[in-house]
């Protein structure tokens, strides 16, 4: 740190300091998760009590969805992975980032989108395309970002002194090469498509930046981090590139099956739903590498907190993936369409399983940047404990009300009757997110202790920190 | 290094693949004619509903309100096909209903009783948790008034459902259960006969004017219909004889043609006569005009928050929301 403060101007925004731009991603990621946490917290409230806010359109919920989605999926995970991708890509190469400063101008550049989005998505200015709300200014900056970022990544690989690609750099490597192009197919900024047409594209995109973008750099990580906080060996490498190459395949082509029940083409419904099922071949082979690289190391859970998050988060993807093909099946996807089910699913996904998996990244990687041991385990299991139970009370609550919905719409019962059972699910839908709110802010406060006040401990007392019980 | 050249030949090929089979195809393959019952946006004359719908697109209602009603959804007008949507870019197709779809929402409500509801929602729906879109200013809330009152404005649907092939001529069967009909349906004397029947077996849910408000009908979910509306006008004689022989799935309507068939007069908890006198009463039922309110001051707000009263106008199951 004292580095930064020193020098010339452009030296201190656009620092060239090793680990700067990964630890500036971490750390904007973590800014953007509580603004965007809490515009969904007081979306959720206005659930349970929709007069709350009168008369202000910037608070209104529809625009504080449009802005909750996007500061958590572009601002909080997109920065996080980008973080994260900065620091774990060179310490698999053995070598240092390509170019710190491209990083940290990328850094700036990202702000800069979500600095706007901030001001655009709140007072309405969306193009009214579900995931890809962003102003055309701001989906051009974006698709820069991505580019300056895989132009780092893949000169940082090809400089490797490593001969060995490990699987994470795999992962790493295709979603920078999928995602910049899912981005600008699914982003329709200056085209106008006929409206089905918009719609196909449209849950192409939808559904592949879960799929080309958070899942792949997301299980990236759990194979950096998993061998990293055990000292375990990959249980195996074969595994390994079969669940990469089940993820590329199969993953793609799912997104028809967002739109089953609308008039669309019913070969397009197929691929889409054959996709889907398939995709149980590559998340079960991931997770059998996982939990056969864990065998025997399951108690470190107890003790190390971040190997902690990234266990609850491969637990989270589990589930996940059982969820998803089943509910992409006509059968199941026309029961439970268009409810808060789904609603329930998109959060075990991304804030289940890849916040999780991101926060994980975050607790290790800090004190590898800055030379910094965390200022309080008690608040990371403080925030760890806010954040799993706050989600487990998210997805019962939203779960139960999907299937009450569900009845609703199958049994042809009037919406302003079931409307009114579901009120109370609204409202521990709405404590849930205090609860992992609360968590997340505790992070801040945690990495803020840790980073910006003077150290009181001589570093001897890191090593105790690791003896600290549940 | 060969192997990882091999490698993003792979991944390079495979995703374009991809993109070539669910992006680039179906961009060729499918091109939707534009259907006669597309939006054509022109409802009301001094508002404009093509901008009403950019207010929409503003405002999220997408979020909560879908654009497509399914095969499976009951009171929510004529399915969609493919070429209504030819115009709608970007699409409002809509993923969650937290509120009810908006499909053929064109003309379910009164623009006032719209406008109020946007306003202030709870004052006309009580219960709903819809936010109040009060901030919108007068023009943006009559657009988007004419743009919900456009909503499936061009969705007619210009046959009457009728009833299934074996009730008609148009079949063997049906051909068969026709000749053995023997009750003129129209006459005065079979309406009085079907009075008798219709107070010995259905007054009991249906009421004694059939508006639906029988002493069991307290007990029912699913309320009986009001038979005095207008639009039981519709309905031919062979319909009315297979709702009665069919009953209602879903509700407790019961199949009165039990134990019966179509070819055989005289099975049934009902024979085909009396069925038939039936009919001929029910024709009678139905009054000129339906009373509904078309104005918001003719509201009355205390009387709709009481749920459980039992009010044929609201609990039909042929109006859904």
């Amino acid at each position: 740190m004292a580095s930064t403060l020193s020098g010339s101007f452009t030296d201190r925004l656009l620092s060239r300091e090793e680990g700067s731009a990964s630890r500036n991603f971490f750390l904007s990621a973590l800014f953007w998760s509580i603004l965007g946490m809490g515009a969904g917290l007081l979306g959720g409230i206005e659930f349970s009590n929709p007069d709350l806010v009168h008369n202000v359109a910037q608070l209104a919920f529809p625009h504080l969805r449009m802005f909750h989605v996007n500061a958590v999926a572009i601002g909080w995970l997109s920065m996080g992975y980008v973080g994260a991708i900065f620091h774990f890509v060179p310490s698999l190469c053995k070598n240092k980032l390509w170019s710190e400063r491209l990083g940290n101008v990328t850094m700036w550049a990202w702000n800069l989108v979500m600095v706007g989005a901030f001001c655009l998505l709140l007072n309405g200015n969306t193009e009214g395309r579900e995931y890809a709300e962003l102003p055309a200014i701001l989906d051009v900056m974006v698709m820069l970002a991505l580019i300056m970022v895989a132009a780092n990544v893949y000169m940082t690989v090809i400089n490797r002194r490593v001969k060995k690609l490990y699987v994470t750099l795999w992962y790493f490597l295709g979603s920078l090469f999928w995602f910049p192009l899912v981005y600008i197919i699914g982003q329709r900024t200056f085209v106008s498509l006929p409206g089905l047409n918009d719609a196909i594209i449209g849950w192409f995109y939808g559904h592949n930046i879960l799929g080309m973008w958070f899942t792949t750099v997301g299980v990236g990580m759990m194979y950096y981090l998993l061998p990293r906080l055990t000292g375990a060996p990959l249980y195996s490498h074969g595994l390994s590139m079969l669940g990469f190459w089940g993820i590329a395949l199969f993953y793609a082509p799912t997104g028809t099956h967002h739109i089953l029940q609308s008039p669309v083409p019913e070969w397009l419904k197929a691929i889409a739903i054959i996709s889907s099922a398939f995709l149980l071949v590559p998340v079960l082979t991931v997770l059998t590498n996982f939990f056969m690289t864990m065998k025997g190391k399951w108690t470190m859970m107890v003790t190390d907190l971040p190997l902690r998050f990234a266990i609850t988060s491969c637990m989270f993807y589990l589930v996940t993936c059982i969820q998803g093909p089943f509910q992409a099946t006509r059968w199941i996807n026309w029961y439970l369409h268009f409810t808060q089910w789904v609603v329930g699913h998109a959060h075990l996904a991304l804030l289940g399983t890849f916040s999780f998996i991101l926060t994980s990244a975050f607790y290790y990687s800090m004190p590898r940047l800055t030379g910094r041991e965390w200022h309080s385990q008690g608040l990371i299991r403080a925030h760890y404990w806010l954040k799993f139970l706050g989600f487990l009370l998210m997805m019962t609550s939203l779960t139960i009300a999907g299937l009450v919905q569900s009845a609703g719409w199958a049994f042809g019962v009037p919406i302003d009757q079931w409307s009114l059972q579901i009120r109370p699910y609204w409202f521990f839908r709405a404590i849930s997110g205090v609860m992992i709110l609360l968590g997340q802010c505790i992070f801040a406060y945690n990495t803020y202790k840790t980073l910006y006040t003077p150290r009181m401990v001589p570093v001897e007392g890191a090593a105790k920190t690791k003896e600290v019980k549940v | 290094m060969y192997g990882y050249r091999l490698g993003a030949i792979g991944i390079v090929t495979t995703f374009f693949a991809i993109i070539f089979s669910t992006v680039l195809m179906p961009m060729v393959l499918f091109n939707p004619k534009p259907t006669d019952s597309r939006n054509t946006y022109a409802t009301i004359a001094e508002a404009d509903p093509a901008r009403g719908r950019q207010i929409y697109v503003r405002e999220g209602c997408f979020y909560c309100h879908t654009q497509f009603n399914r095969l499976q959804d009951r009171g929510y007008g004529p399915l969609v096909k493919a070429g209504d949507y030819v115009y709608e870019a970007p699409h409002q197709l809509g993923t969650a209903r937290t509120g009810p779809d908006l499909t053929n929402e064109g003309g379910r409500f009164p623009s006032e009783w719209q406008k109020a509801h946007l306003v202030e929602p709870r004052a006309v729906k009580p219960g709903s948790i819809m936010p109040s879109f009060s901030y919108l200013n007068e023009r943006d809330m009559n657009d988007l008034v004419s743009y919900i009152q456009s909503l499936g404005n061009g969705r007619k649907s210009n046959a009457f459902v009728e009833a299934p092939d074996e009730y008609r001529t148009t079949t063997e069967t049906g051909r068969k259960f026709i000749a053995l009909k023997t009750v003129d349906t129209n006459a005065d004397a079979s309406a009085n006969a079907g009075r008798g029947i219709y107070q010995q077996n259905c007054a009991s849910c249906h009421g004694l004017d059939g508006m639906g408000e029988g002493p069991n009908a307290i007990s029912l979910e699913k309320k009986p219909p009001n038979l005095t509306r207008p639009f039981y006008k519709q309905y031919s004689d062979e319909f009315w004889f297979y709702r009665i022989t069919e009953g209602v799935p879903g509700t407790r309507m019961p199949r009165w043609g039990d134990g019966g068939s179509l070819t055989d007069a005289r099975g049934g908890i009902l024979t085909h006569e009396q069925r038939w006198y039936l009919v001929a009463y029910l024709k009678t039922l139905q009054k000129d005009h339906e009373v509904t309110v078309d104005k918001l001051d003719q509201l009355d707000p205390i009387h709709q928050t009481k749920l459980p009263v039992l009010s044929h106008q609201e609990y039909e199951p042929s109006t859904g929301d």
